[in-house]
């Protein structure tokens, strides 16, 4: 049995990861694959959802699945299928021997973080995508691990490049243009926050030293949700007259199920790994339909209980008395991906899985720090200088798995206004400093160009006039995008940059008359 | 001498009347194809007209040999579809790809350092696929293969410059004739941009100088301009389709200033309204003044 669950596991990672590298742009309007759908299957994100928006992307309902089939056989996904569990297991053999905890209650851990998160989501805060593995999973990998990956990989060819050994280039650099081809990203990617990010990743797996899935066993909120639903399951185990005690199963239970504890077994705790029934040397344990409940309760403790419920609504109003909170108010930086709904409603549904960020095609989404509060830590925000948003280009609303980037077509998307660009005097060349420069316009993308120019007569210090073009912005033409900002050949800081204001998702953040 | 010098020095000798037979029928070929500095082709189908040009300026094979490198330039700079008139159109490029290979060549290498993002500009422009099918290299820019060049231009002194364009033994120049806000308009000369590296942007301080510092440097075998649609306002990229024209032209030559001399006219313009074809008459990159070219019209 180790051996398929092994091997089933190899298969879903295999799975999650050529998602994940599938998703990012070939060229085409479409990527072709269902890269979120890992995200569609978590119903802990169904259940936040519902609870703060009121409202979900019908492709959570699949979810639902996942739900049954936990009532059937258990907590099967973080055994089997969960691509996190799977890479703590990968890493579990860092600890030689397990710890075996009789009677550590660390396991409860998970279920009041649960606990916080719905109610916190009930009262319209949406914290879930923080700590949600699916969620977490994809976002370390989009903003850490895998330009960590392409990173190594680049510099390593490179260095070999650059050495241009003759027939020791060739070779590699057919090597790396296959690998470039199947598993590389188009350009490096860059992320803000990515050694953060990653290091709270590497944080994760290195608790495997404290006690092997440290994380599976005592913290992920997924695992508690599906840990209460397994206490419904019908797959039980039981042990039989056989059972000497000798306590091989506690060792290497990958839960905390307490396997040698015969009928104290705690259901919640089970992965269904198997096992304690591979293991058992007088072949005791058993699995199947017919057996009895499990007796362990969950012993939560009510004042627990109640203090995590009291967390989760306190923190709300904690969160939610930042001045971005007041509608009157908005971070001109904080501009959103195309197709956003409006912020409010932004922050009840965005689980900052980082989906939007791996997707985009310039690298200009990037994850906010406090630019929309401690709750909008690690949602999306464009940068235009480091990419803008590409005018033909919907693939973040494709990928989006909650709605708060909605889908566009391609005619929605390049009417959709991500802000207003507006252009520095002081700082643009024909204004300030009578020389030519035309390269705002030329790359502004709107069919009728948002940017239009004033023929001016400047004079140089010398007292020629020289004829130059000024460009000034149309507001009602403008979207946003930033591609002039990110063309702008004045570096560091753009003659002409994007902020917030007009954007098409606010009623309040508006300039013009509507 | 060029052939240029090397026909009127010939006229004035009446050299090929007094030299043997064989060598007599050889000057006779060279003056049958040099009689003629553009040619203009007119018909609906873009892949015809462009073979008719290049067989009536001579045919492919008085510029590719057997064993060339070629490097086949579009300009695909914009995320853009082909009835949008932002990038050359791909029949011509691919007519021109396939045309090379006829004539022997050994390998045709097409790239474009685009302004949007390189992967929708070589799959929306049509490109990509129409040349790949045909065997050509379409490969994106590898910043690693720039290299800083000394070009000694009145504008650009030293540039990085793709290397690849450099190796090539030949280059055709595909270019699309478009309005722009201050070259006014983009032909074979500012397709060159596409070749540069680094913050190539700032050319636009020096925009003439530098399009014809590019020009004299990159010299190109063949020049294949494609007016089979121009776009005629809010250029480089357009978008709109009220700003296309359908024109069903494709003009071909060696001469880049004759080639964008003869180009503004479509748009209703002469060559000397455009500041860099008027600097690469000046300078000798070219000629301006289309009274002093033989051009050929053809219909297809």
């Amino acid at each position: 049995m180790q051996n398929f669950r092994r091997i089933t596991q190899g298969i879903f990672l295999l799975v999650f990861l050529f998602l994940f590298i599938k998703t990012e742009s070939v060229g085409n309007d479409e990527l072709g694959y269902p890269v979120k759908i890992f995200l569609d299957f978590d119903p802990l994100i169904l259940m936040t959802t519902l609870l703060s928006a009121h409202n979900v992307e019908k492709a959570f309902y699949l979810s639902i699945s996942l739900i049954v089939l936990t009532l059937v056989l258990g907590r099967v996904f973080c055994g089997w299928i969960c691509p996190l569990g799977t890479l703590n297991n990968i890493v579990g053999p860092l600890r030689k021997r397990n710890y075996i905890s009789g009677a550590s209650d660390r396991h409860r851990w998970k279920y009041y973080i649960l606990i916080f998160l719905l109610v916190s989501s009930m009262f319209t805060l949406q914290l879930v995508g923080f700590i949600d593995p699916i969620s977490l999973i994809i976002r370390s990998f989009s903003i850490s691990l895998y330009p960590l990956f392409n990173h190594s990989i680049r510099s390593f060819f490179d260095a070999i490049y650059s050495l241009n050994v003759p027939g020791v280039v060739e070779v590699s650099e057919s090597v790396y243009s296959l690998i470039k081809k199947s598993i590389l990203s188009f350009r490096q990617p860059v992320f803000n926050q990515a050694a953060f990010i990653g290091g709270l990743f590497f944080l994760i797996l290195g608790l495997n030293l404290v006690e092997k899935r440290f994380w599976c066993r005592y913290l992920c909120p997924l695992g508690a949700l599906l840990g209460i639903l397994s206490r419904f399951s019908l797959l039980k185990r039981s042990v039989s007259e056989g059972c000497n005690s000798c306590g091989a199963c506690a060792v290497v239970c990958q839960g905390s199920a307490a396997p040698d504890k015969k009928e104290d077994w705690k259901d919640t705790e089970c992965y269904y790994c198997w096992n304690c029934d591979d293991v058992c040397p007088r072949n005791a344990v058993s699995f199947g339909f017919k057996e009895k409940k499990a007796r362990a309760s969950m012993d939560l403790g009510r004042r627990r209980v109640a203090v995590s419920a009291l967390t989760g609504l306190i923190t709300v109003p904690l969160l939610k008395t930042a001045p971005l909170s007041r509608q009157d108010f908005s971070n001109p930086r904080l501009i959103r991906p195309p197709g956003s709904v409006d912020e409010k409603e932004f922050l009840k549904r965005c689980v900052k899985c980082g989906e939007c960020m791996k997707v985009c095609i310039t690298n200009g989404l990037q994850p906010t720090l406090l630019e929309a509060g401690i709750e909008g830590v690690w949602s999306p925000v464009l940068i235009p200088r480091i990419g803008y948003c590409e005018y033909r280009c919907t693939l973040c609303g494709q990928v989006c798995p909650t709605g708060a980037i909605k889908r566009l077509d391609l005619k929605d998307k390049t009417e959709v206004k991500l802000g207003l660009a507006m252009i520095d005097k002081g700082r643009c060349l024909p204004f300030a400093h009578a020389t030519p420069c035309i390269v705002c316009e030329e790359v502004c993308p709107t069919p009728k160009k948002a940017i239009w120019f004033e023929d001016a007569s400047v004079a140089d210090r010398t007292g020629r006039v020289k004829k130059v073009k000024q460009p000034h912005v149309d507001l009602a033409l403008c979207i946003g995008c930033g591609i002039c900002e990110a063309k702008c050949p004045v570096l560091g800081r753009p003659a002409i940059y994007v902020s917030s204001v007009g954007e098409s998702r606010s009623k309040t953040n508006r300039l013009l008359l509507p | 001498m060029d052939r240029r010098d090397f026909l009127k020095l010939a006229a004035l000798t009446g050299a090929g009347l007094a030299v043997p037979d064989g060598i007599n029928r050889f000057a006779g070929m060279v003056a049958a194809s040099e009689k003629v500095d553009l040619v203009v082709a007119h018909g609906a189908s873009p892949s015809a007209i462009t073979k008719a040009a290049i067989d009536a300026f001579g045919g492919i094979s008085r510029f590719i040999s057997r064993g060339d490198i070629v490097v086949v330039k579009p300009n695909m700079a914009w995320d853009r579809v082909p009835e949008q008139a932002a990038n050359t159109n791909p029949e011509v490029v691919a007519t021109v790809v396939r045309l090379c290979y006829e004539a022997g060549a050994k390998k045709v290498k097409v790239f474009d350092r685009p302004v949007n993002d390189p992967r929708r500009a070589y799959v929306q422009s049509g490109i990509q696929a129409a040349a790949a099918t045909l065997g050509a290299e379409v490969s994106h820019i590898d910043e690693r293969r720039f290299r800083d060049i000394r070009i000694n231009g009145v504008a650009i002194k030293e540039w990085p410059l793709y290397t690849e364009i450099l190796e090539a033994d030949k280059i055709i120049n595909i270019p699309i004739a478009k309005h722009h806000s201050l070259a006014k308009l983009t032909m074979s000369m500012k397709n060159w941009m596409g070749v540069m590296g680094g913050s190539r942007n700032m050319i636009h301080q020096r925009l003439d100088e530098s399009l014809v510092d590019l020009s004299r440097f990159l010299k190109p075998a063949l020049t294949v301009l494609d007016a089979v649609r121009v776009l005629t306002a809010n250029g480089p990229q357009g978008g709109s389709s009220s700003d296309v024209k359908r024109l069903d032209t494709v003009i071909v030559g060696v001469d880049q200033v004759a080639v964008d001399s003869f180009g503004a006219t479509l748009f209703g313009m002469k060559g000397s309204d455009l500041g860099y074809v008027r600097l690469g008459e000046k300078t000798g990159l070219g000629i301006m003044d289309l009274s002093r070219l033989n051009i050929r019209k053809i219909s297809t």
